[in-house]
């Protein structure tokens, strides 16, 4: 219906058709609602309860929300919106304990974080119905009727006006504080925790530099895209960044801290063997969360939770790849030929060579030495390039061939004289490929 | 500039145009604050030289400061004469005004060019880079209050200041006092209190 | 310039193509600012397009990486800078002068000038596609990305410099407003009576000219550092690219508040209209926008939690966004205020404005819980905060403009756009933009970052993307039949001058109101003018009033047209494209500005009526 408006008609008063046209909608909804929420109900409950593993509160709260749905008609359509919202939010969220998902958390600092959110959300929720569900009560129940006259002129209520501040301040204020207590709180690990390991983070183009300044036996290592380390031992690690912002982020065990050139970053963390309930060693996923040019989506990481004794035994082994086959040792040559301009394979970086890389990374050029991961324990990892495709032969393969297949833009495709060829593929020869793979995955 | 629809009724009686000047004003405070912030955030943090203890020479500084106050004060007279409908003394004080501000300019030229012989660049240190920028931008605006005088001085001249018109001087005045007071912050941060800055720490560390 | 003026003579009359250049009528560069703007966000609403398609689907090779990147820094620079504020604009423009009773804004001509550097600086941002060095820094560009060598085609400089010419478009509307505002209002209308969405204005305005001097500055440092070779922000010679991060939110916050605060005096001149009883709380309403105003300074390191600035400075900006909260639920409650124990009408405009009040609120509550620093480690960066961006944004800022443009269409064009369209409209968009957005609340409190190209399948997120993505299809039909709607106005038949029973003193004359707006400056009676009116009226027993007469518009003194604010605009946008191009051609447009502003203040404001 489209309700014309004569010249001459300077009201609306005695026209109704606007009302019923959004009466009419609004019934439609209310009832499509009901229907979706029938549907969803099922999937509420399911949803409800990985939201926190320990969650007999929010199993509690399920109870309610269902009971409180459709026990007064008039009632109903408020109650059925917000119902379906917000088993809408728990079944998503709580669906959700994959891999980057702070949802699950494994240590004490995501812990809190995540006690804090769902605090937070639960304010947030009822706010949320409340103050919605005043609106659309107000939108249904004062819709014009035929023949209604004007309103009363109402203009203000001081004192209303001031309940109304005072009420969310405090309730704002009580968040603040608390967020201000977690913050001051997750600041260092607690008193009386077990010595912390250290770890330096750099940030590269697009990938992550771990360096253990003492792994232990004061054996000094540096690796790259998979951060090693032992349970239940608070984890401090100095964030740095080589070239532009990055941030370093493991959902599940704290939220993220930004890498910033020439500032140095302090953040803590710990995972905890309660909190997991895999054997170890388990996996978790990282990821770069700022903008840092184009293959930012694909600054990936891993973090590996081990026993203590594993990580000792793995930190004991760290060291140049062993070339017992032949295989392994015509590949040390290609790569001696090769490889060393950007990448180290036997220990740690030297700083000094690190750092001439870094210049000509920054100065630019065609063919210039740039970090790159120290593969001196690539065979002990999982994944290539920056936590994108696992680590096997024939993924290797494909990355020597040419790198910028696997991951599109990468500074190894991109300033390595071997890959300035027509194509853009390797100018090695298989035999040369074979034998790096060779080198560098014997002994897996 | 733009001549609004004169002598109209405005709500609190004061002009259309004077209370743009006075808005204006408030948004370029807030550009020169974050140029100086930018200054004082940066203070100190140069990694090479030259610093300001180097160059930074605050007894000339402190003469075209004294130039820059004295214009301020032909400024006023120049109004003073537009009240009093003195033509000569219009076009004379608003020439002098102008011709202050143009002595400014001539130390500041003077200024940067021994700076830039000295080894301070734009690009060459922090210091370079802030100290040029936001002296330049004090100085562009001093050069733009100079050809708004200038251009004023050639109405005076075909007659057409005087009481009636007081609002065209007294906004080039307003203007140019706000860029006297903004130096007046310059020269206080970058010289008396910064100028004797050296080496990467603040304050001779 | 007197050659100028002699070759070509001043305009006489707003006819054909010229008048349109040449107006310096606020209804008209009004529309101009409308329609100019409406443009643009087809333009961003095609490239949030590409970016939902690329995202439909785990691990899609649709776009590139840089091309995505350029898509998402496109969208939302053009958004923010060319879509939002300009309609914002616009309403300032055909709104403010009609609702203080005043027969123009105080400086027609710098209002013409502000229309058209807009109109080239938003020209010269888009020139980058043509030579295809597109910014691709994100909205934000944050250094030193921004810099070389991590930058190195002229993208950023495209960015930079469109943006300051951008920049002075609106600062230049600003100080037009606010001396507007202080200085023309009708007899009898003081600072309390004025409408809300004039006071929202006001706001805006002062909040304009002072948050973009800082961002300026940034973006001067940031060009300078690309072609002058300083290095503010970069780090290798000492430059701190946090720096940056500050000039940009200390402006940036401020900007989200101008992005929204003209909605919300939108919305508050559509509720009490149709709910047929005056605003709730009048009073409390503009005081919450002031305090809105000078508490959004004291915010920005919300956006920089996770930069490392310590636990103390996390908790000074925890506390401080979280008590904004307060003054923006203050308009909320006085707005259902306003509802309660009304006579509500399901108008279009209506519909909009209640659309927006329940989107804005989970927007805002979703920004509450990004306050919340320990928990915002997590979220910030991620779809969460997309999300909300949307929900305040789209939620906010456009749907409160949808509802201002089907509020005051008649008074714009005379005639009414379809009711049953609109409402059609309405649906869409709202379902269309809670099926879009709604998802990203659990994309990202699941995970997944904002900014990325390509994602796997293995975190789960497919699924909801795919929704978001289905989502944008409905809101792409919703904005067809927005346009399908304007264009079939044309036919449809005049309404009277006051189609909705309004209370704003611009629905006293008119439809389209003629030149002069009021042939009479009105003495304003009360807050609700021209309900005040017709009840008089009625209570005295005489028919309510029609419109004003129209008079001879000769016989009134109206500032008359000029070229001289394009010619300048010319110049200004000529030194930006010579910084991109070749410096030679700044020095001519600064010329071309330079012989702009002289001509300009020797032409009077409105030419002698013996000319012609
Ligand atoms: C129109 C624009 C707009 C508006 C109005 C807001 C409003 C708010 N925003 Fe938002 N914000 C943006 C636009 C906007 N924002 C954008 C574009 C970004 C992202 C920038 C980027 O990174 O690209 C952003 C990012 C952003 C962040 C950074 C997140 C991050 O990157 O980690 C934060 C953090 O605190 C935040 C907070 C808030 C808060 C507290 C409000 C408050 O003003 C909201 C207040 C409103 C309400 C709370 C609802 C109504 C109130 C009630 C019903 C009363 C009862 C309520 C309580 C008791 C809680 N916003
Ligand atoms: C200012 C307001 C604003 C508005 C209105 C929108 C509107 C939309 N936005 Fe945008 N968005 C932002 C501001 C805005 N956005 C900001 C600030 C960012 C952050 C950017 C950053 O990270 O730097 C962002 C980022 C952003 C992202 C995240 C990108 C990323 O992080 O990778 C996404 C993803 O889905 C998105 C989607 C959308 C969609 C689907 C719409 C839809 O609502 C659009 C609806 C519009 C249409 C459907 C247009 C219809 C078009 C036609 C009808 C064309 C017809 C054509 C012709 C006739 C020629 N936006
Ligand atoms: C010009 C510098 C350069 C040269 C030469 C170079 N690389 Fe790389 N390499 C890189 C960079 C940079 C990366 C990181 C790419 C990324 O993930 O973005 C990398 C990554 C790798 C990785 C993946 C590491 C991981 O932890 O994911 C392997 C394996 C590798 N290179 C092997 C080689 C071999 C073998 C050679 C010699 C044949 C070689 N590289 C030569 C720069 C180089
Ligand atoms: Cu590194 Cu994003
Ligand atoms: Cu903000």
């Amino acid at each position: 219906m489209s309700p014309e408006i004569s010249e001459n008609s300077h009201t609306l008063r005695s026209n109704d058709d606007y009302s019923t046209v959004k009466m009419a909608s609004l019934e439609r909804l209310a009832e499509s609602v009901v229907d979706e929420l029938n549907k969803a109900q099922g999937e509420s409950q399911m949803g409800l309860l990985p939201f926190r593993r320990t969650g007999n509160v929010s199993e509690q709260s399920v109870s309610n929300t269902t009971k409180s749905i459709g026990r007064r008609s008039s009632l109903k359509n408020r109650s059925v919106i917000f119902g379906l919202l917000a088993a809408l939010f728990l079944f998503a969220v709580g669906c959700s304990k994959d891999g980057m998902s702070p949802f699950d958390p494994m240590g004490p600092v995501a812990a809190k974080q995540l006690d804090l959110f769902n605090v937070l959300m639960w304010v947030m929720v009822i706010v949320f119905v409340l103050v919605e569900g005043v609106l659309l009560y107000a939108i249904i129940r004062y819709r014009k009727r035929p023949g209604q006259a004007k309103p009363p002129q109402t203009h203000g209520n001081t004192s209303l006006e001031i309940t109304l501040t005072i009420i969310p301040t405090i309730l704002v204020l009580g968040l603040a504080i608390w967020s201000v207590f977690t913050l001051f709180d997750l600041q260092d690990p607690p008193e009386g925790s077990p010595e912390a390991l250290h770890v330096n983070v750099t940030g590269h183009q697009w990938w992550f530099e771990f360096e253990y300044p003492d792994a232990g036996n004061g054996k000094k290592i540096i690796t790259a895209n998979e951060l090693r380390i032992p349970v239940d031992r608070p984890i401090t690690l100095s964030l740095e960044s080589d070239d532009v912002i990055h941030s370093f982020w493991v959902p599940k065990l704290a939220g993220k801290l930004d890498m910033i050139p020439t500032h140095t970053n302090e953040m803590w963390f710990q995972a905890d063997s309660d909190k997991i309930n895999d054997d170890l060693p388990v996996t978790l996923y990282g990821q770069c969360a700022e903008l840092c040019g184009l293959s930012h989506a694909l600054m990936k990481f891993q973090v590996t939770v081990m026993d203590q004794a594993d990580f000792d035994s793995w930190a004991a082994a760290y060291g140049p790849p062993p070339t017992i086959s032949a295989r392994a040792k015509a590949g040390q040559a290609v790569f001696a030929a090769n490889c060393t301009l950007c990448h180290t394979i036997d220990g740690p970086d030297d700083p000094v060579l690190s750092a001439s890389r870094l210049t000509g990374f920054l100065t630019g050029g065609d063919i210039t030495p740039v970090p790159a991961p120290n593969l001196t324990d690539l065979r002990t990892r999982h994944t290539l390039a920056a936590g994108l495709v696992d680590l096997s032969e024939t993924n290797l393969l494909s990355w020597l061939h040419d790198p910028s297949e696997i991951k599109a833009n990468n500074y190894m495709s991109q300033r390595a004289v071997m890959y300035k060829t027509e194509t853009g593929t390797s100018n090695l020869t298989n035999e040369e490929i074979d034998a790096l793979i060779g080198y560098l995955l014997d002994l897996q | 500039m733009a001549h609004a629809i004169e002598h109209e009724y405005t709500t609190t009686g004061l002009n259309h145009r004077k209370m743009l000047m006075w808005v204006f004003l408030g948004s370029d405070c807030l550009f020169f604050g974050s140029l100086i912030a930018t200054y004082m955030v940066y203070r100190g943090q140069s990694l090479v030289g030259p610093y300001p203890v180097d160059i930074i020479n605050v007894p000339v500084t402190t003469i075209s400061t004294f130039v820059l106050l004295l214009s301020s004060f032909a400024m006023v007279q120049a109004l003073a004469a537009t009240h009093a409908d003195n033509r000569r003394a219009i076009v004379g004080w608003l020439l002098a005004t102008a011709f202050l501000g143009a002595i400014f300019i001539g130390f500041q030229i003077v200024e940067f060019n021994t700076f830039k012989n000295e080894g301070l660049t734009l690009g060459g240190n922090l210091f370079g880079a802030t100290f040029f920028t936001l002296t330049g931008f004090h100085g562009a605006h001093v050069t733009l209050g100079i050809i708004w005088l200038v251009a004023l001085a050639i109405l005076g001249k075909k007659g057409r200041l005087g009481p009636n018109t007081a609002l065209d001087v007294e906004l080039c005045g307003l203007y140019w006092h706000f860029v006297d007071i903004v130096w007046i912050v310059i020269f206080t941060l970058l010289y008396l209190i910064g100028g004797f800055d050296a080496g990467p720490a603040p304050l001779g560390g | 310039m007197a050659a100028i003026t002699s070759v070509i003579p001043r305009p006489t009359s707003y006819e054909g193509l010229w008048g349109w250049m040449t107006t310096v009528d606020h209804k008209r560069i009004a529309v101009l600012y409308g329609v100019t703007a409406f443009i643009f966000l087809l333009i961003a609403g095609l490239e949030a397009g590409v970016i939902r398609m690329q995202l439909a689907s785990a691990d899609s090779t649709l776009v590139s990486p840089g091309r995505f990147n350029q898509m998402f820094t496109m969208h939302a620079t053009t958004m923010v800078f060319m879509v939002i504020m300009p309609l914002s604009v616009s309403f300032f423009n055909f709104v403010i002068p009609l609702a203080i009773g005043a027969r123009d804004v105080a400086f027609p001509r710098l209002n013409a000038l502000s229309y058209w550097i807009f109109l080239f600086g938003g020209i010269l941002l888009h020139m980058s596609f043509v030579v295809d060095q597109v910014p691709d820094a994100g909205w934000f560009s944050y250094a030193n990305l921004t810099e070389k060598p991590f930058s190195v085609d002229r993208g950023l400089d495209f960015w930079s410099i469109s943006l300051l010419v951008l920049g002075t478009s609106s600062v230049a509307g600003g100080l037009n407003f606010i001396v507007t505002i202080i200085n023309m209002r009708a007899p009898g209308m003081s600072m309390m009576r004025m409408p809300v969405f004039v006071w929202m204005t006001l706001i805006t305005s002062i909040l304009l000219v002072l948050a973009f001097p800082v961002i300026t500055v940034g973006l001067i440092e940031l060009t300078m550092d690309r072609n002058f070779g300083t290095h503010f922000f970069i780090p290798a010679q000492g430059g701190d690219p946090i720096l940056w991060q500050h000039l940009f939110w200390v402006f940036g916050h401020p900007e989200v508040y101008i992005l929204i605060l003209p909605a919300m005096g939108i919305v508050s001149e559509i509720l009490p209209t149709f709910s047929r009883k005056p605003l709730f709380g009048y009073p409390f309403v503009i005081f919450s926008g002031i305090v809105i105003a000078i508490m959004g300074w004291a915010v920005w390191s919300h956006h920089m939690f996770t930069v490392g600035l310590g636990p103390v400075a996390n908790s000074v900006f925890t506390i401080t966004t979280m008590l904004i909260a307060v003054p923006t639920g203050v308009k909320i409650f006085n707005w259902i205020g306003t509802l309660w124990r009304g006579a509500l009408e399901f108008t279009t405009p209506m519909m909009f404005a209640l659309g927006f009040v329940a989107l804005f609120i989970i927007g805002g509550l979703s920004g509450v819980s990004h306050a919340v620093s320990p928990s915002d480690f997590q979220q910030q960066d991620t779809y969460y905060i997309v999300a909300h961006i949307h929900y305040v944004l789209f939620g906010g800022s456009m749907f409160g403009i949808f509802a201002g443009t089907y509020y005051w269409f008649p008074k714009i064009t005379g005639k009414m756009l379809n009711e049953t369209l609109g409402k059609i409209n309405f649906w869409l968009l709202f379902i269309g933009m809670n099926l879009t957005f709604f998802p990203m609340h659990f994309l990202g409190l699941n995970g997944m970052p904002r900014r990325i190209y390509t994602y796997t399948a293995e975190f789960g997120w497919e699924y909801l993307n795919q929704i978001a993505s289905f989502g944008y299809l409905v809101l792409l039909i919703g904005i067809l039949v927005f346009m399908y709607n304007v264009w079939q106005s044309r036919n449809s038949r005049h309404v009277g001058h006051d189609p909705w029973d309004a209370p704003g003193i611009e629905w006293s004359i008119a439809s389209p109101p003629p030149p002069y707006n009021f042939a009479e400056i009105p003495q304003v009676l009360g807050r609700d003018h021209y309900w005040i009116v017709k009840e008089n009226a009625e209570a005295a027993g005489t028919p309510i009033t029609g419109p004003e007469p129209t008079v001879d518009p000769k016989s009134i003194h109206m500032p008359s047209p000029s070229y001289w604010p394009l010619f300048t605009a010319v110049g200004v946008a000529l030194i930006g494209g010579g910084l991109l191009s070749h410096f030679a051609l700044s020095f001519v447009g600064g010329a071309i500005a330079f012989v702009g502003v002289i001509g300009w203040s020797n032409e009077p404001a409105a030419a002698p009526n013996d000319h012609h």
